[in-house]
């Protein structure tokens, strides 16, 4: 099983509807359990209206819980989320937050940087949910991005995904430096040439270590600034789901202001965008 | 007031002599893989009152001190050679890469300054006559400067070593670029302070008082170019690239900010060159600065700049009256020891091992062009003399030149092998007996066991278990089965098969090298370089089987070396 229990942080806006939508599929596909967490008050007025929410997307009750508690949005999601061990966080997210917003950290960024378990962000959320026919799965040879691929192709397997682009990412810092001593662009061009070379080999070991079988494969290596090649390509080949394993070091308002990898997607997502965490992350 | 024909005639021809001597000699010391500043600072050395003024005096006063407008044009190109050089020093610092790279390299960068400027600080505050210093006003900068000469690292001879050791792209080379970034950055900002402190250029010191108030405009300038600026920068490149031309227009926007921000620090008080510095990693750090811009520039400054201004250093001194061997050798010490043993440290505490921390160390010893440039500031503005310039710019070049036989010396005696080759030991090449598959990895699994002193069993279960999922039969007689398990170090054993075993290979070949590799189960990304690096060396048939024809397990290894 992919994800076997799942949450949406609910809030009563205009895309609601669409967001249990899209959760709605997502709970059939991986035959899961629900839990809708409310960081607010639970009036009379508000259950109702959460009633009505469910009653016309129809959610399956029986493996749906409502949680309702008040306190700072952000902080009430990642704990019940903690305590309901769920495994996969659904939210919605702007593509793109304010300048501001970015640097204080809205409560989707919030999630994305300090959840324990895995988070899925759906900045367009439909009312008809569509299945992800293009996955992008972000590789850097690691333990984690060998868990998030394989998360990403039991969930493309489900999807009946038309395509997986396995994306490798890799930049030489002070590698123009070297032209100084030869004097030539050349010799940095064709060690930039190797070493893609070097890294495309890598990936289809990778891959093949993998075995992964029934879909169509595809592998890219980018040279540029990790995060922001990858959501540049993604945006021009217009892939569904980005799916990538959270970063080692936990995310801080520092890395916001020298940007690098996974704050680059954070800053303007590219599509849907699935964050994998292992389970000792969780525990 | 302009200048002659006579004038400019003579300008051009010493410009010409200046650009000719570099270039020779810079390639002749790239012959011998050294850094290009060497040869320029030697040809420096050969056309100034060291060599040629000592030989041919006239030659070198009428190409060089005829005229004082010469002098001056001389003086403003050279000005303008070392703010370009340092301003596309800082495109290539990529503050992220430190942050990225985490506790070892902050470790070996803050080591690599807090050492080496505690051991010149206080060698020099205590012992100020070694270095000719009497004047007692002068103890405590000069101890500062010492400080700091020693703490200082050359981006650019480093990055240039790693290429040619091969090593950029592996750990400890992305650990030695990020340190040496970061280390070069806050080397300068020590330095500016420095600067700062010494009231006037022209040698009439007035110490401390203007301190406080450029420290602070300092530290303004810094926060607010490396965090506001490169957001302003990072919004207007991409607007520049689709508005004016490309690639000149944004070549020539980086140069003028880079010079306005070297007017804006020089007004303030802090040198030109670390307003350009400053601004240099700014833009540099903007993701819509492409590769192929960068480039252009290195190519721009570093073939027609930096050859003019290295080349000027040796035009102002001489090195054979100057040079006392005292000074030379104190320098040569404090040096290495700082460096060597403060980044090592700094290094061993980051994680890594005895050998890799010295390599690391001796790494970021190499001090190149940034220590040249420092040594001609403080130079220039009265703070050293002639002596302990020699003696800085000899140290420098030593340092560069010891960098990379030293790095390779504690490198190849590292226990972290990583390549097929550096693995392999001949007594673990053996002629297989078994004819099965299963029989023969099982027969390296027994042989491998006995070498790293595992359960055999436990060996082959994990490999058998990968074995299953996809055949490791690859193409020209190769197999490579594999697993990861948990070891300290990776470990391979080879297989000779004359007859060939079915592996149910790509191309249908049966195998007759089976190699075996175990690597750590914490480090996929190892297996997949060594896998790659196995494929890699027997790429092709024709060398297989030149292979096979290997008569024992020596002779394989020599075969394969000779590939690589």
């Amino acid at each position: 099983m992919v994800f076997k229990k799942m949450a949406l942080a609910v809030t009563f806006s205009p895309n609601v509807r669409a967001l249990l939508s899209e959760v709605k599929r997502l709970q059939k596909i991986f035959n899961s359990e629900l839990v809708l967490i409310h960081a607010g008050e639970q009036t009379i007025e508000t259950e109702k209206e959460l009633d009505e929410l469910i009653e016309t997307t129809g959610l399956n009750r029986a493996k749906c819980k409502t949680v309702w508690q008040k306190g700072d949005a952000a902080k009430v999601i990642l704990s019940v989320c903690a305590q309901e061990n769920v495994d996969l966080l659904v939210a919605g997210a702007m593509a793109r937050e304010s300048f501001l917003k970015y640097y204080i950290g809205s409560v989707a960024r919030t999630i994305m940087r300090e959840s324990k378990c895995s988070v899925l962000l759906l900045p367009n959320p439909t009312t008809e949910s569509k299945a992800h026919k293009k996955f992008c799965v972000s590789i850097d040879f690691s333990s984690l991005s060998e868990i998030a691929a394989k998360k990403a192709y039991e969930f493309a397997k489900l999807e009946n995904a038309d395509e997986m682009i396995f994306i490798r990412e890799f930049q030489l810092p002070a590698l123009a430096i070297t032209i100084y001593d030869s004097g030539s662009t050349e010799e940095a061009g064709k060690k930039r040439l190797n070493w893609y070379k070097e890294e495309e080999e890598k990936m289809e070991l990778f891959i093949r270590e993998m075995n992964f079988a029934g879909i169509n494969l595809k592998k890219v290596c980018l040279y540029g600034k990790q995060g922001w090649e990858t959501g540049n390509y993604i945006r021009e080949n217009h892939g569904d789901i980005f799916v990538t394993s959270s970063p080692v070091k936990k995310l801080k308002f520092f890395n916001r202001i020298f940007q690098h990898d996974l704050e680059f997607v954070f800053r303007e997502l590219p599509c849907q965008l699935l964050i994998i965490k292992s389970e000792e992350e969780k525990s | 007031m302009s200048l002659s024909t006579k004038e400019i005639t003579i300008f051009f021809l010493s410009i010409s002599a200046m650009l000719l001597f570099a270039r020779g000699f810079g390639e002749l010391l790239r012959k011998f893989k050294q850094p290009l500043v060497i040869g320029e600072i030697i040809a420096g050395i050969i056309l100034g009152p060291t060599v040629l003024g000592s030989l041919f005096p006239n030659l070198f006063t009428s190409l060089f001190q005829s005229f004082p407008n010469i002098s001056i044009a001389l003086q403003g190109i050279t000005v303008l050679a070392v703010t370009m050089l340092m301003l596309v020093s800082g495109l290539e610092v990529d503050l992220t890469l430190a942050i990225r790279q985490g506790k070892a390299a902050s470790l070996i960068s803050l080591m690599g300054i807090i050492f080496p400027f505690v051991v010149g600080f206080f060698a020099a505050y205590l012992f100020p006559e070694t270095f000719g210093i009497t004047n007692s006003k002068m103890r405590l900068v000069f101890s500062l400067f010492v400080g700091t000469a020693l703490s200082i690292t050359a981006l650019p001879v480093v990055a240039r070593t790693l290429m040619d050791l091969n090593i950029f792209k592996t750990e400890i080379g992305l650990l030695i670029i990020a340190s040496a970034m970061f280390n070069d950055l806050i080397g300068w900002i020590i330095f500016s302070v420095i600067l700062a402190t010494i009231g006037s250029r022209a040698g009439d010191f007035d110490f401390g008082t203007p301190t406080g108030g450029l420290v602070l405009s300092l530290g303004i300038f810094v926060v607010l170019t490396l965090f506001i600026g490169r957001k302003i920068i990072n919004y207007i490149l991409p607007i520049l690239e689709r508005k004016i031309t490309y690639p000149g227009g944004v070549l020539n926007f980086v140069l003028i900010l880079g010079f306005l921000g070297a007017a804006l620090t020089e007004h303030l008080g802090i040198h030109a060159i670390f307003g350009a510095f400053i601004v240099g990693i700014t833009i540099g750090d903007s993701v819509h600065l492409k590769e192929e811009a960068r480039e252009i520039l290195q190519q721009f400054v570093t073939n027609i700049f930096a050859p003019l201004f290295f080349v000027s250093i040796g035009l102002r001194v001489n090195f054979i009256q100057n040079f006392d061997l005292q000074i030379v050798l104190i320098f040569l010490v404090l040096a290495f020891v700082g460096k060597v043993i403060g980044c090592g440290i700094g290094a061993y505490w980051g994680g890594m091992n005895k050998e890799d921390s010295l390599a690391i160390g001796f790494g970021m010893n190499s001090r190149g062009a940034m220590e040249i440039v420092l040594g001609i500031l403080a130079f220039q503005s009265g703070l050293i003399q002639e002596k302990v310039f020699v003696a800085i710019v000899i140290m420098a070049l030593v340092t560069s030149i010891s960098s990379a036989p030293m790095m390779s010396f504690f490198l190849k005696r590292s226990k972290k092998k990583l390549t097929f080759i550096e693995l392999l030991k001949p007594e673990n090449i053996f002629l297989a007996k078994s004819n099965s598959k299963e029989e023969v990895i099982k027969e390296l699994c027994e042989h491998l066991a006995l070498k790293i002193k595992m359960n055999p069993q436990k060996i082959f279960s994990e490999v058998w278990k990968r074995e299953q999922q996809i055949s490791t039969g690859l193409a020209n007689h190769l197999a490579i089965p594999h697993a990861r398990m948990n070891i300290q170090h990776p470990a391979v054993a080879v297989a000779i098969h004359r007859i060939g075993i079915d592996f149910d290979s790509l191309d249908g070949l049966p195998a007759k090298i089976i190699v075996l590799l175990i690597t750590q189960v914490n480090e996929p990304e190892l297996q997949l370089k060594i896998l790659a690096d196995i494929s890699k060396k027997f790429g092709s048939l024709e060398w297989v089987k030149k292979m096979l024809e290997a008569k024992d397990g020596e002779e394989l290894i020599s075969k394969l070396k000779q590939l690589s």
